[in-house]
């Protein structure tokens, strides 16, 4: 097990630069004219051109001028510099600012997801048919017809401005509390996928022959189904959930949005838009260390959950 | 019902009680006393920068004017007035004298010097400096010494150090005057300094001489109304207090924090909940529930933003004047302004908007007014397109209205129309700029200062920084530059109304819409007044308490 | 769990093939001539589910919707004037109008086909990889696995907006079909991943199973056992997450034009209609509501419709 930690770690760095050169090729070819993005609708003078193209090396075009980029990213990356964004700030700070509020919104997504997802998942999935189980396709129905650019904007107004249950918006530095509502908001499409995710497993697991045998040894419903069937059917959900872990970090350009948070998800909207590649890259390398990390965890878990499974 | 009557007959006695007979200004939006301790907080953008002289978009724009005092300000009738000035004056519109009023002080205690403007001016006009305002100094005499040209473009070679560090027209008389020598005569000058681009810097922005200080756009230090609390925030907020040695009309509010959003909308679920005072630009989205919303709180005033559609002459297909003369008329103004814009927008007949002195009314002509059957005869006599394409940056809220008015093309010249969005502005330049067929697009113009060639020269002179669609007319341009020349106010009016004229008749553009500031403010504030340049009055604005 | 029950259980169908046409569960016995295969089984499952019919009609209904559009709604979608705007129900328009004083339901019924191409192909393109990349990761592990998994991770990190913005700007002088291809095949191109760690997950779970290491001893290749005894049983969880993201392709073509990067007009959608109702929500909720309600009945038809077929397949329910 450790050795196959160890392998999976090297493997990361490896991913890692991948990842960046990735990355890096998708802004490179998708280059239009990031000044002018700068400057949103006014023109941009030649002085300003001409410094600005200077000082990121907006000129290097073509193969070589890609490659020349990319060396010098990577070389600056690995004395641990990330580079400035076009409007001249560090981008080791942005990060820093957009990381914290981002990790803590995504975990209480996953938590919603799990909290609700997974529970409501097992009753639906051993009530198979019943009332219940019926309301939970109604929910996971209702959350996939209305996308978060939709629901966003409703629970914001309803819960936030009318029924004041939560802070309109959350900002940079939120409470707990402030990031509830769009946790769940961000959490609910999660919430809906684990949910039939787990119920579907644990359906399945219910008819297995352990649990027939099981029932016969006389075992109570309540340990058969906490223990026995809970634990196998934990496989898909888990997995699920590690790479929901990474695109809920991602994923919450809308959220973010919406409840003004000023994390990863809007600095890539924004660095995407204004065609800021290092920033852009900065950000996707850090993702792309979180699916590394989380989906190491899952498939570690794996072992842990069905003994069968083995990692030489 | 029962509650809120209640409510009100509560409040009005309390209103008479706390002695608002003392309050003259009332009657804008929130009652009560005005509370000279309290802050304000104000939605801006993550601005790009804060320095002036690189500050270009609206959200550094309404920082700084917290911080910084200009030189002259707009009146009502938008004729500029002094205001850090003692006096600007010239006898040939060349040689300007500037005179500082006394009493400045920067937020360092430094008293603000002529040498303070000058060295500001002239780091911004530095080529090397990259500053995004930099072309506000072209017309001052030695600007070009301060450039380089860049010998093979876009190549890897750098572009050789310019031959100049300072501006040759900028002189000091003495402490608190300077005199500045244009290249040539330009009547507006005196109201181009009330532009961001010309406020001073003091001693302490520099490391050395024309070197900034990569520290100072944190914090930057003016001699305006207000000071720095802490540094700026980036993405979170920017909070400014009351400078009190500000030597003419203090604020009425003890501070101002610039709250940082992402999308107006949030901002304006912020105001709803009284989390945020004001929203200076309320969002399409949110347009029509607005006034239902705010009530009183939800008011419009002037603005300089003039929304039109542009034809690259590129595309023979409308090289007629008659063809886009025929499209103007089949586009019903009135139905889209009412409709879509619930009437916080006007609709546009003329070239320039109605702040300027010298707009005039519907100088389009007949091509401004909705005629669909004769907009039907002249198309089709003049051999338009049977396919028109409205290229637009979806990012801007412009789909509602481009569809529409696609529609409204649809249905009165018999053509098909689509309107077709490019992911941001500067992906639909780069496909006008390779010539790729992208239709009529649009375009909006804000003013930097309220003068007719500010509409004139940048969008429709043949070297306009904006004129994106190639339209070039010599007579046009002598007359614009001739009317710059001009001696007096009067006659340099005269001149521009002549080269508007001259628009009316070759139609390179479609006038559209003109904009007005549309904004909200929540229960805690009152006197929310809005500038020419979608900016809050920062001195005018008085928290309730 | 060296029972031989489950190595029996899972050879049932083998065992039924066989012409003895031994009753493989009691209460069955029909046909002996003709041979049972598990599809013919599951079929006969599926003849008596009221369930599978319900969505089968569904899904029929919205594919012929999306066939033939005109045959549904006699208003012409793109037939719009600001006179309308928001105007109750008359002639055709049984929902009324939208903020552009368009037929709403004409408008949901012409976007079925630009939405159900893209919520299908979608779909199909994300099962095919991600069944192929996760059963190739999960059954051979080792370097294969290493490598593919890698890939995963990769992909995972690359933002759908940036390779949206790269691929659409490279058809951006292209017709709407362009469009509208370049849209699925980004949104398959990022979308595969999830199922794919999810397939793996159950192939990695599934080959550890008595009855994979029977086959094995029974001499069965790599790709019998692996398409013919793992594939049947790992199926269950990826058609979840399969279904549920046909349902979210769909939308997130909303988010798409939402971004400015999705399907763009002359093109008719349920995404660009909920991105244009959203705006005006709180004016009339209707213009949202009904491509909304397309929607979401078309993905509960498909996650009905996948749940059905996989009860029907599964050996155990019987």
């Amino acid at each position: 097990m450790f050795r196959y930690i160890l392998r999976r770690l090297l493997q990361m760095v490896l991913a890692f630069f991948g990842t960046t050169l990735i990355v890096y090729a998708l802004m490179f070819a998708g280059q239009g004219d990031p000044i002018q993005a700068l400057a949103g609708e006014r023109p941009v003078t030649a002085a300003q051109r001409a410094y600005l193209t200077e000082k990121y090396h907006l000129d290097a075009t073509g193969v070589g001028g890609f490659f020349y980029r990319y060396f010098d990213y990577v070389k600056n990356l690995v004395q641990g510099d990330l580079g400035e964004s076009l409007t001249g700030r560090s981008i080791g700070q942005i990060l820093q600012q957009a990381w914290p509020v981002t990790v803590k919104l995504a975990l209480i997504a996953l938590a919603v997801a799990i909290l609700f997802g997974v529970t409501a998942g097992v009753i639906a999935g051993i009530r198979r048919a019943s009332i219940f189980d019926n309301s939970t396709l109604l929910l996971t129905l209702l959350v996939l017809g209305i996308p978060t650019i939709v629901l966003a904007p409703l629970a914001q107004y309803f819960l936030g401005v009318k029924l004041q249950l939560f802070p309109p918006t959350a900002g940079s530095n939120p409470t707990f509390y402030a990031l509830l509502l769009p946790g769940i908001v961000l959490g609910s499409l999660s919430l809906a996928t684990a949910l039939r995710l787990t119920r579907t497993s644990v359906a399945e697991n219910l008819r297995a022959d352990y649990v027939r045998t099981a029932k016969s040894k006389g075992l109570l419903r309540r340990r058969i189904i906490s223990v026995h069937v809970l634990r196998n059917s934990l496989i898909p959900v888990i997995t699920f959930l590690g790479v929901e872990l990474g695109n809920l970090m991602s994923g919450a350009i809308i959220t973010e949005g919406v409840f003004n948070i000023p994390g990863v998800g809007f600095n890539l909207f924004r660095a995407i838009k204004t065609e800021d590649g290092p920033l852009v890259v900065g950000i996707v390398s850090v993702l792309v260390v979180v699916y590394l990390v989380s989906n190491l965890v899952v498939d570690v878990l794996y072992a842990v959950l069905d003994p069968r499974i083995r990692y030489e | 019902m029962q509650v809120r009557r209640l409510a009100a007959w509560t409040a009005l006695p309390l209103a008479v009680t706390l002695g608002l007979a003392a309050c003259g200004s009332g009657g804008n939006g929130g009652s009560g006393k005005s509370n000279p301790n309290a802050a304000v907080s104000i939605q801006i953008g993550e601005p790009q920068h804060l320095v002036p002289t690189n500050t270009t978009e609206t959200s550094g724009s309404q920082v700084l004017a917290g911080l910084f005092s200009p030189l002259v300000d707009y009146d009502a009738q938008n004729k500029p007035y002094e205001v850090a000035a003692q006096s600007v004056a010239s006898s040939d519109n060349k040689v300007w004298t500037i005179k500082l009023k006394d009493g400045f002080t920067f937020h360092n205690g430094q008293k603000v010097m002529s040498d303070d403007y000058i060295n500001a001016w002239n780091y911004g006009a530095y080529a090397p400096n990259g500053q995004g305002a930099s072309y506000f100094f072209e017309k001052i005499a030695g600007y070009d010494d301060l450039q380089s040209v860049d010998p093979d473009g876009d190549g890897p070679k750098a572009a050789p150090a310019p031959k100049a560090k300072t501006m040759s027209g900028l002189k000091k008389v003495d402490d608190q005057t300077f005199t500045v020598t244009l290249s040539q005569p330009y009547i507006d000058f005196k109201t181009m300094l009330g532009y961001t681009a010309f406020y001073p810097l003091p001693k302490a922005a520099f490391s050395a001489p024309g070197v900034l200080k990569d520290s100072y756009e944190q914090a930057p230090i003016g001699q305006g109304p207000f000071k720095m609390k802490g540094t700026w925030q980036h993405d979170a907020k920017i909070e400014v207090e009351r400078y009190d040695a500000y030597p003419t009309e203090k604020p009425k509010v003890q501070g101002v924090e610039f709250r940082i959003y992402q999308q107006l909308s949030a901002a304006y679920a912020d105001v709803l909940g009284d989390n945020l005072d004001v929203i200076p630009t309320i969002a399409t989205e949110n347009m029509s529930s607005a006034a239902a919303d705010l009530g009183d709180r939800y008011k419009t005033s002037p603005m300089s933003s003039f929304q039109f559609l542009a034809f690259p002459t590129f595309d023979k297909n409308f090289s007629s004047p008659d063809v886009r003369k025929a499209i103007s008329m089949a586009i019903d103004r009135d139905e889209i302004t009412k409709s879509v814009f619930k009437g916080s927008q006007q609709p546009a007949r003329s070239f320039v908007s109605p702040v300027l002195p010298g707009y005039r009314d519907n100088t389009a002509g007949a091509a401004g007014n909705f005629n669909p059957t004769e907009a039907k005869k002249l198309y089709q006599a003049a051999g338009g397109p049977a396919k028109i394409t409205i290229s637009y940056n979806g990012d801007g809220g412009h789909k509602d209205w481009v569809d529409a008015t696609c529609n409204q093309l649809k249905a009165n010249l018999g053509v098909d129309c689509v309107g077709s969005a490019e992911p941001k502005f500067a992906d639909l330049l780069t496909k006008v700029e390779k010539k790729q067929p992208v239709g009529l697009f649009r375009m909006g113009w804000v003013m930097d200062y309220p003068s007719m060639e500010d509409y004139l020269g940048p969008l429709y002179s043949t070297n306009g920084s904006s004129n994106y669609y190639g339209y070039s007319n010599p007579e046009f341009d002598k007359l614009v530059k001739e009317g710059s020349a001009a001696p007096t106010q009067e006659e340099a009016i005269k001149k521009y109304q002549q080269a508007e004229d001259i628009l009316a008749k070759d139609m390179p553009v479609i006038p559209l819409r003109f904009g007005q500031n549309v904004y909200g403010s929540s229960t805690k504030v009152k006197n929310v007044e809005m500038d020419l340049f979608q900016r809050v009055n920062l001195v005018k604005i008085e928290a309730v308490s | 769990m060296s029972d031989f029950e489950t190595v029996a259980a899972s050879e049932n169908q083998a065992a039924r093939r066989g012409p003895s046409g031994e009753p493989g569960i009691p209460g069955q016995v029909g046909t002996p001539q003709k041979p049972r295969s598990l599809a013919g089984d599951a079929w006969r499952d599926l003849r008596r589910n009221p369930i599978f019919w319900i969505s089968l009609t569904l899904v029929v209904l919205v594919a012929a919707m999306a066939a033939f559009p005109e045959l549904f709604a006699s208003n012409d979608p793109r037939n719009c004037a600001l006179s309308r705007q928001h105007a109750g129900p008359s002639g055709g328009a049984i929902f009324g109008y939208d903020f552009q004083g368009c037929d709403i339901y004409a408008r949901s019924v012409y976007g079925a086909r630009a939405s159900l191409l893209v919520g299908l192909l979608s779909a199909l393109l994300t099962g095919i990889i991600a069944v192929v990349v996760g059963m190739l990761a999960g059954y051979f592990g080792r370097w294969i696995d290493a490598v593919l998994s890698r890939v995963i991770d990769i992909v995972l990190g690359i933002p759908l907006l940036l390779a949206a913005i790269v691929l659409l700007k490279r058809v951006s002088t292209g017709g709407p079909n362009t469009r509208l291809a370049a849209v699925i095949v980004v949104l398959a191109i990022l979308g595969w991943t999830t199922a794919a760690r999810v397939v793996r997950s159950s192939v990695i779970t599934a080959k550890e199973q008595d009855y994979v290491a029977a086959a094995r001893m029974l001499g069965a290749g790599h790709s019998r056992i692996m398409w013919r005894h793992i594939l049947p049983n790992s199926l269950a969880p990826a058609i979840v997450v399969l279904t549920i993201a046909l349902g979210s392709f769909i939308a997130a073509e909303a988010t798409l034009s939402f971004l400015g990067i999705g399907l763009k007009s002359p093109t008719i959608s349920w995404g660009i209609d909920i991105d244009a109702g959203r705006v005006h929500m709180r004016e009339s909720a209707t213009p949202l509501v009904v491509p909304s309600a397309f929607l979401a009945l078309t993905v509960l038809a498909f996650i009905m419709l996948g749940d059905a077929i996989r009860d029907a397949f599964d050996p155990k329910l019987r």
